[in-house]
Parts: structure tokens; sequence; C-alpha cells
């Protein structure tokens, strides 16, 4: 396997990574946190144009999602691209903005019948509705317009991504979804949480690093301490591993490789438990620092525990792994 | 970023895979252990057996020994990721090289890249095995903190005259030569005074104490140096320059010596999950949860050196590589303490009538511990990748 990107996939990332610098920086995250609204500009100006990375291979989603990460973006963008990335299969199109309403309670994305759907993210901002009913057999979809239905924002540590439950009056009329092709776009979905994270994690170490660096007590920088030396030694490598691990499922989805399965858990997982164990190491980093609002380091705190939560904490994709192992 | 292989890489794949199939001694297939053994006698001093020799001598013979080198040093000229096909196919097979790694890995390497003409001509049998080498390195005050070494090398005349003590110097009881660092110029900064010296093991003045492991092996040894006398055209490289020589070794190997500890914590993983199913605890979520987190992360490591592999073979750095040998090294460990753990009361048993597969884990228990200490503890390494890959401050 060769890890090493393309020409196209360095532009990729590059773009990425300007668009979120120029566009999205620490006083949006600020101002959105304060009012969802602030938001707003980023897509409708910005974002709303990269939703055709749904169709693009995996390994490139993984570079743009994880700058993506990287910047904390608040906003629909991440909801739009899954419903799309996920509506692939039937060839609905959302006609602007739009969001997945397909978890039950435990947050798995497991189509079921019933009227109301949870864990919805961004609902509030979206202009339709992608509504996964039936079963793992036999999934049905419909595009909804968010206004016929019925949203209660649930508070989230995560309010740069607000969560919603959502409640239809009835049942739309779905079309049905081939099940080996809806499997396919949900491990495309936790993959593309996966590369998130990854960016998050990959701020949360850099800064740390820096700050590292810079500040200074007992007469030198805190950096040269061999206790945090390490924490930041264990950090990098509980990143760098699952950063791998992301890039490697990304490249097992494209291809359809018979490892896809074990890849897939193994990439949400360790992506969850990397970018939350890198968060609070490097709340420790910033100490004081870090736990002012200000700061900001927070709100990739935040997004890292809400991220490994989305589709299923690292502990479930574990013990789907224990399952393949000891079933398989 | 791609999956698949060239067909380059694939037809090298089943080239070795053919003559292995031919060649491979029975002895030397699915080592389950950790470290494939030596043989060792009743004084716990191990020896070499035939086989391996053999083994090795048929390696390099037919280019498959290291194989980035040309044929006449024991290779076939392959090419990077050639090199990881054979990592991969080895390892996974469980198949050792050798087993004592200074001649081919440390002491062949080096000789080529630092020696004189008449240096470089010893290399061909410290990589087929033909000379057993020890590298005198560690000593008692200098363990972590090598550049602190003591043992000193005075010039008379056409010699060096070397006194001091080596420790820990694995195979010195079996090896004809020495690859030694001596310090040459006691009053230069600790990294600038120290040079390599080629020492033959017979010479006068030069005595060697086997040194047994917790294992009860004597794999390692004491090395006395009393007035030991080297002609000084022993000297490898340049006068007070031996510290370069200690970090050069086998460069182009480097990017791929992780694979072996993934495929032994892959091994691992698979004989754990035959365990626990044989002891009934196959349905145990707790049991199922640990074997699974210690999977994912063998999966991410293995992911991990791929990576690295990908910027080495594209002339950068591959600062993932430093990070492997601590991951791998624990990972070993934490496996181990797993695969007690299965084994209930009977983890602490040792008799191979009464325990799990003859008392191969416990054997792996003491020999794995080794593996977060030799070539470096975690800790230093720890150190090193903080300055070095992540680029924090030296303390003052």
């Amino acid at each position: 396997m060769d890890f090493s990107l393309s020409a196209e996939q360095e532009m990729v990332r590059s773009t990425a990574h300007s668009l979120f610098e120029g566009q999205c920086p620490a006083g949006l995250l600020q101002a959105a946190w304060d009012d969802k609204r602030a938001a707003a500009p980023l897509w409708d100006e910005h974002l709303y144009q990269w939703v055709e990375l749904a169709g693009a291979d995996l390994v490139d989603l993984v570079l743009f999602m994880g700058e993506h990460g990287r910047a904390a973006a608040p906003g629909v963008f991440f909801a739009s691209l899954q419903a799309a990335q996920l509506a692939a299969p039937t060839g609905l199109v959302a006609a602007g903005s739009a969001t997945v309403a397909v978890a039950g309670e435990n947050g798995l994305w497991i189509p079921h019948d019933g009227n109301a759907r949870h864990h919805v993210p961004s609902a509030g901002d979206a202009d339709e509705i992608l509504w996964v009913a039936g079963s793992l057999a036999a999934p049905t979809m419909a595009l909804v317009p968010t206004a016929s239905a019925t949203l209660t924002e649930v508070d989230q540590l995560d309010r740069l991504r607000p969560m919603y439950t959502v409640e239809l009056p009835g049942p739309p009329r779905g079309i049905p979804v081939d099940p080996t092709a809806f499997a396919h776009a949900v491990d495309r979905a936790l993959v593309t949480t996966a590369a998130e994270l990854i960016g998050t994690g990959r701020w949360l170490l850099e800064t740390s690093v820096e700050y590292a660096c810079e500040r200074e007590q007992f007469g030198q920088p805190i950096g040269s301490f061999q206790g945090l030396q390490w924490m930041l030694v264990d950090a990098a490598l509980l990143l760098e591993r699952a950063d791998a691990s992301v890039a490697y499922a990304a490249m097992c989805v494209d291809a359809d490789d018979s490892d896809r399965d074990r890849a897939v858990h193994v990439a949400k997982a360790e992506a969850g438990l990397a970018a939350r164990s890198v968060a609070r190491t490097a709340m420790q980093v910033h100490a004081g620092t870090g736990y002012t609002f200000e700061h900001g380091l927070h709100f990739r705190l935040r997004r890292a525990y809400a991220g490994d939560a989305f589709m299923g904490p690292s502990g479930y994709h574990l013990d789907r792994l224990g399952q393949l192992l000891f079933s398989g | 970023m791609k999956l698949a292989r060239s067909a380059d890489d694939e037809a090298f794949r089943k080239r070795l895979a053919e003559f292995l199939e031919e060649h491979c001694p029975p002895e030397a297939r699915l080592s389950n252990d950790f470290i494939a053994s030596s043989e060792a006698g009743d004084d716990g001093v191990v020896s070499i057996p035939d086989w391996a020799r053999k083994w090795q001598a048929c390696l390099f013979d037919h280019g498959w020994m290291i194989p980035g080198y040309p044929p006449e040093l024991g290779g076939c000229n392959a090419t990077p990721s050639q090199t990881l096909v054979y990592f991969e196919e080895m390892t996974g097979r469980g198949i050792p090289r050798s087993l004592h790694f200074v001649g081919y890995a440390i002491a062949g390497p080096s000789l080529l890249e630092f020696g004189s003409d008449e240096q470089r001509r010893l290399a061909p049998a410290a990589i087929r095995g033909d000379t057993i080498w020890c590298a005198g390195m560690s000593e008692p005050g200098a363990g972590s903190d090598l550049a602190s070494l003591s043992t000193r090398a005075e010039r008379q005349g056409d010699e060096y005259v070397v006194n001091g003590q080596k420790v820990w110097t694995s195979y010195a009881m079996l090896a004809s030569k020495c690859l030694c660092y001596v310090r040459t110029e006691p009053d230069a900064p600790r990294h600038k005074g120290i040079s390599a010296l080629i020492i033959d093991m017979d010479t006068p003045g030069l005595e060697v104490r086997p040194l047994r492991d917790i294992s009860g092996h004597a794999e390692f040894a004491e090395v006395f140096f009393t007035d030991v006398r080297v002609p000084a055209a022993n000297l490898l490289g340049e006068l007070n320059h031996g510290w370069q020589i200690t970090i050069g070794a086998l460069a182009h190997e480097r990017s791929g010596l992780w694979v072996e500890g993934v495929a032994i914590c892959q091994r691992s993983i698979d004989d754990i999950v035959a365990m626990a199913r044989r002891r009934g605890l196959g349905d145990d979520p707790v049991i199922r949860r640990r074997v699974a987190e210690l999977y994912a992360r063998v999966r991410g490591l293995r992911a991990l050196g791929y990576k690295g592999f990908a910027s080495f073979a594209q002339g950068g750095s591959a600062p993932e590589h430093s990070l492997m040998k601590v991951a791998t090294s624990e990972l070993q460990q934490e496996l181990v303490e797993l695969a007690l753990d299965l084994q209930g009361a009977s983890l602490a048993v040792t008799d191979p009538e009464r325990s799990e597969e003859g008392g191969r884990w416990q054997r792996s228990f003491i020999k794995v511990l080794a593996a977060t200490i030799g070539g470096g503890t975690s800790e230093v390494q720890r150190n090193v990748i903080a300055q070095r890959v992540l680029g924090l401050p030296r303390g003052s």
C-alpha cells in the first residue's frame, strides 16, 4: 500500500487549508458559539460548492475533512456532506443544505421505522432532511423539507455543531436502497467523521507543541520538562497511528477491499480515542490558559468528544471489531 | 494513496516465496516466540545451532540475506519497496534471517560505509555469518548515556592500547571480532572523542565473562580489556569520529524494521483469540474489548509503518519510524500481559505439561521485557522523539 499523496491530492489539502485559514478564523468560532447564524456566510459563500466531494474518492475527501476538523468549522457543511454521501446510491440530491435523519437514541446509523430520529446534526440550518427508514436489509430514503418536521435542539458539549431530535407527522414515501450500497455509504460517513477528528487532533497537538516552546516557567520553556515532553510524545503517537488508520480505511473503501469492514471500525475507534486523548493532553499542557474561554482550545476539545460520539463512540466500534475477531 | 502493489513487487514476492518453499529448514519456520531462540548449554551459554548457520549462508548465497545489497554482499539489488515485501514475507512466516544480528545488521554495514578497502573485505563474512561479531558499546557507567563511555584507547606507536570494560555485549563469547567504541580523546566534548576499533577477540588481555540474563541464558557477556594491543590499521573511520558510526548502521533497512514488530503483534493477537476461545472466554465482553483495543493498535501501527515508508521512499525523513520502536515494543508487552491474564491462576505456571502452549507465553513474558530496554530504552526514545520529531527544547 502506498500512502504518498499525488500532486492533485496535495492540491486538495492545501486549497482546503487556505480556505479554512482565511474563512474560518478563531473569531468566527466565538461568534458562532454565541449565535449560530454567524456561521451562515461560511456555508453560503464558500462551503456549499465543496459538497460535490461527496462523489469524490474517499482518499481526497479525507484530506479536505482533515482541514475542516483542524478549523473546528461550524455550520451546516458537515451535515450536508453526510446527507449527499448517504443519498448518493439513490440519486436524491438536495437543492440547498441538508442533514441526515437516520440514528436512533444510540446514535448508530441503523435504519428503522418510527417517527423520531436522534442525533441529527445542524437540522436547524438545513433546508432538507434525508429521512432514512426500513432496516439494514431493506433501507429506504426520502428527502423532506425541514419545514415539514418538528425539530427539538438537544444541548451539546459542541455548540458549534448543534444536534436535534427530528420528528415527522407520518412516514414519507421512501425510495428503496440497495443494502450493499447503503453499507458502503455508511462506511464513507464513518471515515469522513474519523478524518475530521484527526484534523481536530492535529490542531490540538501542534498548538500544544508551540505553546510548550513559548511558555516559560521556572526560567525555561515548559516544553523542556521531561514530564511534559513524554505527554506530548504519547499524544503524537496516538494521533499518528489514528491518522494512518484513517488513510488506510479510505484506501480500502475506495478499492472495495476485503479488509474494508475491519479497517473502517479501526479508523473510527482509533480516531475517536486519539482525538479525545490529545484534547485532554492539550488542555493539561495549556493549563490555565487553555481553561480560559477566549483561548478557543475548548472548541476543539468539544469537537473531539462530539466527533467520537457521532455514529457510535469508539467503544462501540471496538466491540464490533471484537465480534469480527471472535466470530470471523 | 492506493492499496495495490506494483506487478514488479508481486513478482519479487513470488520469487521469494518459491525460494523459501524450497530452502527454508523446518527449524526456521513459524517460530512462535518473540525472539528466535538460540540453543543453550548446561551452563546457560548460548550457541548458534548448525541449521541457523547453514540457513544464513544459504540466504546470503541466494541473494536473500540483505536484499537491498548487491549479490556479492548477499543481496539482489532490491528496491526499497521490494525490501518491504521481503520483511512482510519473512516476518509473516516467522522466519528469522540469523540468530546473531550484530554481524549483518551492525558490523557489516558499518565496515562497508566507513571502512578502508581492507576492512571492507571483512563485510561479506560478517553478513554471511561466517564470522561472528559483537559490538562493544554499553559499559557499566554508560547505558542509555552511551556517549559517556570511558573504555580508553591510547596510541603507542603503531598500536592502540585499550583498557576498560564493556557489558551486556551480545554474543561476545561466540564472537571472533568486536566492533568496539573507545575514548581516544579524553579532553574533547563527549561525542567528539570517541573512535571505533576492530578488535580480534583472541587478543591477549581481552577477557570475556558470560553474563546470564533473567531467562537463565547467557546471550550477552562482560568484556574486560587490560592493555589490549590493537593495530592502528584497525581504526574504523576517522579518529574521534566514531559517534557517526553508532548511528549509521543499516539506514536502508531501518525503514522496514518495524514490519517484524507488527508481524509479531499480529501473530500474538491471532493466538490470543484462539486461546480465549479454547479457555471458554470467547464470549466474555471484557476480554473481547481488551483484545479489540490491542488489535486496533496493531492495525494502526501497521498503517503508520507503511505511511512512514511512503515518505522514506520519496526521499523524505520518516518521523513515523522513530515512533514505531517505542510503540511496537510496548504493545508486545501488553499483549503478553493479556495472554497471561487469560490463563487465570495458571499465569505463573511454567511447567510445560501444565501451562498453555508449553509455557510459551511465560517465556515470552521474560524475553519481551528486554524489548523496551535493548537498543535504547523507551524513555530515551521518548526524549529523542520529543526533541527531534516534535521540536521541543532540551532541558537546561
